[in-house]
């Protein structure tokens, strides 16, 4: 018989912590009035996007795709929405809460490993988590019904709220990790999750003027001398003028870091890119993924002002279209896993160091 | 009192050696300078006030705790470098513990048994032994909410037993526990000793001790004072209490006969002695033969003497007369 590490880690070993994990929770009838709960408040949400977007207030065809990927929008947006705010509870009291029951040292002393208690406890939460996305699914379907969208994004969407969800549970338990009290991670959670939707919204605007500068940039504009002549176009030359530009490019990492970010960009693109927006593309996803995009992409040092039909300008400066949702869902399960290391670090016996305020047992 | 400076060369059959282990947390020194060793096959009481660092030096043997310095060998491996391997041969039940609430006590401890890596076949009947064992046999398919306190002390109890172990480390174990299920764990305790377990039991019930244990280790201020064996403990000097029907005859006679005597607490010690009345005084004696011979003198004498016996617990003794020391 081998001497296992923190880190050595079974199948068995994990299971045997999420069956305890879930056997605990599903047995309270709490977990049942949740589910019902949530069922309840997605399938109002779906209801009424439905009856806004279908009403003659639109004023438009309300069969256009569009619509259709608005309503699917929204009903995601809110599963996400809602599962970013139950995640943390199903987590971020799973250590400490464990240790302040006097239940935690009676498992570490177990053969199971640090990484086994932590990764069960993962597990669990997310199974939690995945279920209220379950139950959501039928909205979700009867969202796509609407039309616009594919049965492929659908399941690159969920996918990604899964993954999302379990970065959020693995942060919680990160955090329940951390403190010695159950409300305090619980606060902590919710803040992290707060910084990564509204907060890093904020800053990004908050930070507009700190990245706007002086900027000498090369215009293709109307002449000063210009008239107008027959045919009705106008005169263009270059010239050089110091403009303002918000450098957008510095800081678009805030908007990807959102989840909403990264589950809006990784939809399929309509009608991305091009001039103004066409009909296809005035879903939320779809003004979501271009706003952040063209932030990438940050102004140029070329502009143009001329609109003329005869004489070219430059080209319009490139959008940067790669997906920017690889990078956002990259910083959000670095997080978790960070939490998750963590948390390992924190359960590892024999302790040499207890965190103040903490017993062992 | 025959009391031996710890520290002496560890003993190689022992199930659990100690030695010179500090343990501190932060400015507060939990632990500071433990020795101790704890027989295979014997029940080693750990004895000391409330703050004595009996439940740290516990966590340290468990596994859970990493001693700041000194050493610790249980089963003859070293919880810190061989963690996983140690916990296997340790089976430990915390003063304070909680159960997981909405699982039966059968579902608790086949939990643990997976947590132990039993195979499900061998766990089965060895649940359901233990469940009888413990006495809830009955109660196995409750969920551990209902149990009552002692119930559930006797579900940690055979929660510690689940994996068989050879050291068994039980903090504060009688505490809950009506007269009867004490009767029961001492018993089980004197079994699994006798099975060649090595038991380790921290209390400050000392009358619970006596005759629980094999051996006896005192703690104060996070240091073993002092450690001896019950016959040790049994054999050195302490108070017996001797009953009479007439105070006045039994003072007039011990004082003749030279043998100091004190007035028995409880029986208004002071300028009122003695009395041609009922009462009892306390005499110092060097274990049970020394009190055969003067109850033999004593009726001899046809003194109305009604009753002989030890004033307190042996442990009691030896722990008060440690505290005494130590002032």
């Amino acid at each position: 018989m081998k001497t296992r590490g923190a880190w050595a880690v079974s199948r068995q070993g994990i299971r045997t912590v999420t069956v305890l994990e879930l056997r605990q929770r599903i047995r309270s009838t709490r977990w049942v009035i949740a589910l019902v709960v949530w069922f309840l408040v997605v399938a109002a949400i779906t209801g009424l996007t439905f009856a806004v977007f279908r009403s003659d207030l639109i004023g438009t065809d309300p069969t256009q795709p569009w619509i259709g990927r608005t309503i699917f929008g929204l009903v995601v947006f809110f599963v996400l929405f809602l599962g970013l705010l139950v995640s943390p509870t199903l987590s971020a009291t799973a250590i400490n809460g464990d240790r302040a029951a006097g239940t935690l040292a009676t498992l570490q002393v177990t053969s199971l490993s640090a990484a086994e208690i932590v990764f069960g406890k993962l597990l669990a939460s997310w199974i939690a988590a995945l279920a209220f996305l379950a139950v959501s699914v039928p909205f979700i379907l009867i969202a796509m019904s609407a039309g616009g969208t594919s049965a492929a994004s659908v399941l690159s969407t969920l996918a990604l709220l899964a993954v999302i969800l379990a970065a959020v549970c693995a942060i919680g338990l990160g955090f329940s990790a951390l403190t010695a009290r159950t409300p305090a991670s619980a606060v902590l959670t919710y803040i992290a999750v707060a910084t990564l939707t509204v907060l890093s919204l904020i800053a990004f605007g908050l930070t507009v003027p700190a990245i706007s500068s002086d900027d000498q940039v090369r215009l293709y504009d109307v002449s000063p001398a210009a008239t107008w002549d027959q045919s009705g176009d106008q005169q263009c030359v270059w010239r050089t003028q110091t403009i303002r530009q918000v450098h957008t490019e510095r800081t678009w990492w805030l908007l990807a870091i959102n989840p909403f970010v990264v589950v809006a960009d990784a939809m399929p693109e309509s009608a991305i890119g091009s001039a103004g927006a066409s009909a296809g593309d005035q879903d939320p996803m779809s003004i979501i993924r271009r706003g952040v995009r063209e932030a990438r992409t940050g102004p140029g040092n070329e502009q143009t002002r001329c609109w003329s039909s005869t004489q070219s300008g430059p080209a319009e400066r490139p959008l940067n279209r790669s997906p920017v949702w690889p990078w956002g869902l990259a910083v959000n399960v670095l997080l978790g896993a960070i939490a998750v290391w963590f948390a390992v670090r924190r359960l590892r016996i024999p302790q040499r160091n207890l965190a103040r305020g903490t017993r062992v047992a | 009192m025959a009391i031996n400076a710890e520290g002496d060369g560890a003993d190689p059959a022992a199930g659990v050696v100690a030695t010179d282990v500090h343990r501190s947390f932060g400015p507060v020194r939990a632990v500071n300078g433990v020795n101790l060793t704890a027989r295979k096959g014997a029940v080693t009481a750990l004895i000391g006030p409330n703050g004595a660092g009996k439940t740290t030096l516990l966590l340290v043997l468990a596994g859970l705790l990493a001693p700041s310095s000194g050493t610790v060998r249980v089963a003859g491996l070293d919880p810190v470098t061989q963690s996983s391997l140690a916990r296997t041969k340790t089976g430990w039940m915390p003063d304070v513990f909680g159960t997981w609430d909405t699982l039966t006590a059968r579902e608790v401890l086949t939990t643990v048994a997976d947590a132990y890596r039993i195979p499900r076949a061998v766990a089965r009947p060895r649940v359901a032994g233990l469940l009888g064992l413990v006495h809830l046999a009955e109660y196995a398919d409750r969920p551990a909410h209902v149990l009552s306190r002692g119930q559930k002390q006797r579900l940690g109890l055979a929660r510690a037993l689940v994996h068989d172990p050879e050291v068994l480390l039980l903090d504060e174990p009688a505490s809950g526990l009506d007269p009867r299920s004490r009767v029961d764990l001492r018993h089980l305790l004197r079994d699994l000793a006798a099975d060649g377990m090595t038991v380790i039991v921290s209390s400050h019930v000392l009358s619970e001790l006596d005759e629980l244990a094999d051996d006896a280790v005192f703690m104060s201020r996070g240091q073993t004072v002092a450690s001896e064996t019950m016959a040790e403990a049994s054999s050195s000097l302490r108070s017996w209490r001797v009953g009479t029907l007439s105070l006045s005859t039994l003072t007039a006679w011990l004082t003749d006969a030279d043998i100091v005597w004190r007035p028995a607490p409880g029986h208004r010690p002071g300028i009122d002695l003695p009395h041609d009345e009922p009462g009892a005084v306390l005499v110092d004696l060097a274990g049970a033969e020394q009190a055969s011979e003067l109850l033999a003198r004593m009726v001899g004498a046809r003194l109305p003497v009604s009753s002989l016996a030890p004033a307190a617990g042996a442990l009691e003794q030896a722990y008060l007369a440690l505290d005494e020391e130590r002032r």
